[in-house]
């Protein structure tokens, strides 16, 4: 997935990584991309409840429940939080 | 109706069965990663016994309950309400078994509900609501959350967290051990498949959606608190909270992502769970998940651990997935810890025998078909006999004769 043809995705997939770096700091920051998994990184299940929390908080969103289902990874995490974005 | 008159739980205790398996055991019998007790943070889980179900763990917490009462008060109790995902039958309730065995009168009335974890809270308060209109003077409710386990190494995680036994509530106008804070109540819920039980025999239980669901709801139930209620700040208004808890791990999450939206930094964040939250999550690391009887052992953790001796604002939470939830509050004092005490739940919990891994994996082949309807069942209770506790009276499972289920007083 390249991140630079979006800005707006770009920025989503900054606030998922400052986050997750933030409730998982040992994982490794060049882990942090979009194919990867929150659970890949070390993140466990409250972790991911977190991480997602505080990134919907931050973006100022907020996403039913069960569009999460569709979440793969990181990138498929970050695409679904920017169709919400207004 | 007396306007000054308080309503709310006059007695409250806990049965969690007769055995306990060591989470860190069950770990390793299942192979699961060590480094995640961590996060669970759970020392031990009820397991159930071939002769106990549903039924008898209701009984067998209401019991010591009804025996306190006079005659008279026994037959005060007009409703009768259970509340479990464990039912027995798509027509006939638990509550029909449970008023036979409990000796209740006739002129009770008496339903079972289903919200999986959050059954007993809305059956709580609306016989609360029902008592506080008056048009039952001096009737009192008896509120029983019962539920069995059938998790086995297909529920993973979940499976160290998920805990087998009843929690009673009698509710009334002597609310000795919470007086609950009529109007004082936020809702929230909407449909969502993040964990249930299709069939008799399996559970589903989608980790991360049940999680988010949880922390999603706690956040907008606070909110609708908020909005009935004036001035209130989630850490000010309550010194004590008691919250559904699936495991201890997500409580502290949730807690941590309450005082981060009440504005709260994150070093206050420790110090404030130690101080609120911690007495409440005692009980349930000893016993696991109750599901809607959860939040009401907390309840009785946070009055055994804290014992507090002043009138004291607790904040309630009760999750239940599918889901529905609901933050509310009411008041504890040195009343509520010496009746809760007088029923000593602590002791209940360490008389329950330790199993190991073998014999636990033994027993889940018999006691995960508990549910399963069948015709004509004989439960053998003597190989069991060791785990019965002398101390008192106990309602035993001993089969089924034309789907009628039998019982018997040990």
């Amino acid at each position: 997935m390249r991140t630079t043809d979006d800005p707006v995705l770009a920025r989503v997939l900054d606030v998922i990584r400052a986050n997750a770096l933030e409730i998982v700091p040992d994982a490794d920051p060049q882990a942090v991309v979009p194919h990867s998994s929150l659970a890949d990184i070390g993140a466990n299940s409250i972790d991911r409840a977190d991480i997602v929390a505080m990134t919907m908080e931050q973006l100022g969103i907020v996403v039913p429940v069960a569009e999460f289902a569709q979440v793969r990874d990181i990138g498929t995490l970050a695409e679904l939080l920017r169709r919400h974005l207004p | 109706m007396n306007a000054s008159a308080a309503y709310g739980i006059e007695q409250l205790n806990v049965y969690a069965g007769l055995a306990q398996i060591p989470v860190p055991a069950l770990f390793a019998g299942r192979g699961l990663d060590p480094q995640r007790l961590d996060n669970l943070r759970m020392r031990n889980r009820s397991v159930g016994l071939p002769f106990e179900d549903p039924v008898t763990n209701a009984v067998n917490a209401a019991r010591p309950i009804i025996d306190r009462l006079t005659p008279e008060e026994r037959d005060a109790i007009e409703l009768l309400i259970t509340s479990t995902e464990s039912g027995l039958d798509l027509s006939k309730s638990v509550a029909s078994y449970v008023h036979e065995y409990l000796g209740l009168s006739r002129n009770c009335r008496m339903f079972e509900v289903k919200q999986a974890c959050y059954g007993a809270t809305g059956a709580l308060q609306l016989a609360v609501g029902y008592l506080a209109s008056g048009v039952a003077p001096g009737a009192k409710a008896l509120v029983i959350a019962t539920d069995v386990a059938l998790v086995d190494a297909r529920a993973g995680y979940a499976e160290p967290a998920t805990g087998h036994g009843a929690v009673a509530l009698l509710v009334g106008a002597d609310p000795g051990v919470l007086a609950v804070d009529l109007g004082a109540y936020g809702t929230y819920g909407y449909e969502t498949l993040d964990s249930a039980r299709p069939t008799p025999e399996f559970d589903i239980a989608d980790v991360d959606r049940s999680l988010f669901a949880y922390l999603d709801c706690l956040s907008n139930s606070f909110r609708d608190y908020t909005c009935r209620v004036a001035d209130v700040d989630f850490v000010r208004t309550f010194p004590y909270l008691a919250l559904h808890t699936p495991f201890v791990g997500l409580v502290r999450a949730a807690h941590r992502k309450m005082m981060r939206e009440a504005g709260r930094s994150t070093g206050a964040v420790e110090a404030d769970f130690h101080r609120r939250v911690w007495p409440s999550l005692v009980y349930p690391a000893q016993v696991g998940n109750l599901c809607s009887g959860s939040v009401y052992l907390a309840l009785a953790s946070l009055l055994d651990q804290a014992t507090p001796a002043e009138s004291t604002r607790v904040g309630l939470y009760s999750y239940g997935s599918g889901c529905a939830s609901e933050f509310f509050s009411g008041v504890v004092d040195a009343e509520s810890t010496r009746r809760v005490a007088a029923m000593g739940i602590g002791a209940h919990l360490a008389r329950r025998r330790a199993v190991d891994f073998d014999t636990y994996t033994r027993l889940l082949e018999e006691t995960r078909h508990v549910l399963r309807p069948e015709a004509d069942r004989r439960v053998d209770i003597d190989p069991y006999a060791d785990f019965l506790q002398p101390q008192r009276p106990l309602l035993v499972h001993t089969g089924t004769k034309q789907f009628h289920r039998r019982y018997e007083w040990c």
